[in-house]
């Protein structure tokens, strides 16, 4: 199993989305290196992760659950794990789409579905960002990493191993939207020292944690500087 | 070739681009529907000054409220039986202050996206269902390079928006007959960008003059230019073109 190369004892760092099986095993990860975590979602969490991710680590977690769309819930929560935890180092968004959203495809549109994964991966990517950054900004250092979907770029997504199962128009609008944004935002954080990159995960995302890891140690540590406001596509 | 028999509608019909799309639209034959939040009125009676019979009306819509959209297209479907092409050209710029992350209120960040994004999405989710039954459909996007500097959030993640709509649409509704294609422009001489030039007390010649030298060609890409290759698009019976996305910018992106 692919291991995390560099060194990131004692840093603190959110994970928003941290629910999902990426989530779980980022944490897992995280955590065997002594990383504190913030894990933030939508829903409590579901698999008694303080328990199941600590283990023998010493690092510190803190759970907490977050209102969709809201700005105070984000704030409050992001706060409270800096109460917690102390200043942030790093924040990895990594919101997935939930089960209900898998049953939909290229014969089921509607803008109602739309204006809800809209909040719950767009806006809320945004929020968690800017309740987050502030903190970054106090000491001129960070990294923030969003996890998308190679889809934005290719159109595909109909086929098992997708994101949405199905694939869905909401997830490639999505998935290249965040792509634009987190440029954007980097444009304006990264000459303030802080470091905005991505991920974007392939088909059979699950059956490919080790090239996410690899990702996410890469985007985490220095090397980060020679790339800003890239994207490390999975295929 | 021409568009007679087919109906488009353009969102941002009343911008410097939107006024050009429609009256090369119009001039190939299609009907026009004008959407905007703006009153478009006289821009239709000049478009239709130029024909014996009218072909263009107006669509007067605010796009990010969905409630909204929903009304203009079954007007549209009532009137004309619904949009064969659809030209997704509406943005705000925006927000005007406080545009950089993370000053950027979320309150400015909902109101820009939901134009630049969910109005375009609302628009083309609406417009599907008539394409597919009519096998034939068009769905064109005003993007932006996503490397553009100086971009705000809201603005840039919209249009980076329409790069995963144009390749999703390609790849799932070009055997349905509806081709999507995605223009990522830049330096393009709009009265907005005179009056821009204008406003910070340049010489709108000179303004324009720098911009023309700043990019690879020479010259800023005017909105008949911008018109013409949508047309282009349009006119196209190639399915295998379905999904293009085109860097207008007159090289710009090239040279920083």
């Amino acid at each position: 199993m692919q291991e995390l190369m560099h060194d990131y004892k004692g840093k603190n760092c959110i994970i928003f989305g941290a629910n999902s099986i990426v989530g779980m095993e980022l944490s897992k990860f995280l955590s065997q290196k002594e990383v504190n975590l913030g894990l933030i979602d939508l829903e409590s969490h579901k698999h008694n992760m303080l328990n199941e991710i600590n283990g023998n680590s010493e690092s510190r977690i803190v759970n907490k659950t977050v209102s969709s769309g809201n700005e105070d819930s984000f704030k409050n929560v992001v706060d409270n794990i800096v109460n917690d935890l102390g200043s942030v180092d790093y924040l990895i968004c990594n919101f997935y789409l939930e089960e209900e959203m898998r049953k939909y495809n290229s014969n089921d549109i509607s803008v109602d579905t739309w204006d809800k994964i809209f909040e719950k991966w767009i806006l809320n990517y945004f929020l968690v960002a800017r309740a987050t950054v502030p903190y970054m900004l106090q000491k001129n250092s960070g990294k923030l990493v969003y996890m998308n979907t190679t889809t934005g770029y290719t159109g595909e997504g109909e086929g098992e191993g997708y994101l949405t199962g199905n694939g869905s128009i909401y997830e490639n609008a999505c998935s290249s939207a965040i792509t634009g944004m987190m440029t954007s935002i980097g444009r304006d954080i990264i000459p303030k020292g802080i470091s905005v990159n991505g991920i974007a995960l392939g088909p059979n995302y699950m059956n490919d944690m080790e090239r996410i890891l690899w990702a996410v140690d890469f985007w985490l540590s220095g090397l980060c500087e020679y790339a800003p406001a890239q994207i490390l596509r999975l295929y | 070739m021409d568009l007679q028999g087919r109906v488009s509608l353009v969102t941002g019909a009343a911008g410097g681009i939107g006024v050009k799309i429609c009256e090369k639209f119009a001039s190939l034959g299609s009907f026009v529907y004008l959407c905007d939040i703006k009153d478009t009125t006289e821009i239709v009676n000049s478009i239709n000054s130029k024909y014996q019979k009218p072909r263009a009306a107006t669509a007067k819509c605010d796009i990010s409220n969905k409630d909204d959209v929903k009304a203009m297209y079954r007007h549209i479907s009532e009137k004309s039986g619904g949009v064969d092409i659809l030209i997704n050209n509406a943005a705000v710029y925006g927000p005007k202050e406080k545009r950089h992350f993370p000053e950027i209120s979320v309150d400015d960040f909902i109101k820009t996206i939901q134009i630049d994004l969910s109005g375009a999405v609302y628009c083309t989710l609406l417009a599907i269902p008539h394409m597919r039954q009519k096998g034939w459909g068009r769905i064109i996007f005003s993007a932006a390079p996503m490397s553009s500097s100086g971009i705000p959030s809201p603005y840039l993640a919209g249009k980076a928006g329409f790069i995963g709509l144009t390749k999703y649409i390609s790849k799932n509704y070009t055997q349905d007959g509806i081709l999507s294609f995605a223009l990522a422009l830049r330096h393009v001489d709009t009265p907005l960008i005179r009056k821009v030039i204008a406003s910070r007390g340049h010489s709108v010649e000179d303004g324009i003059d720098t911009m023309n030298k700043k990019s690879l060609t020479g010259k800023m890409i005017s909105p008949e230019e911008i018109a013409e290759i949508y047309a282009h698009f349009s006119l196209t019976s190639l399915p295998d073109l379905s999904g293009t996305v085109v860097l207008a910018d007159g090289g710009i992106t090239y040279l920083r």
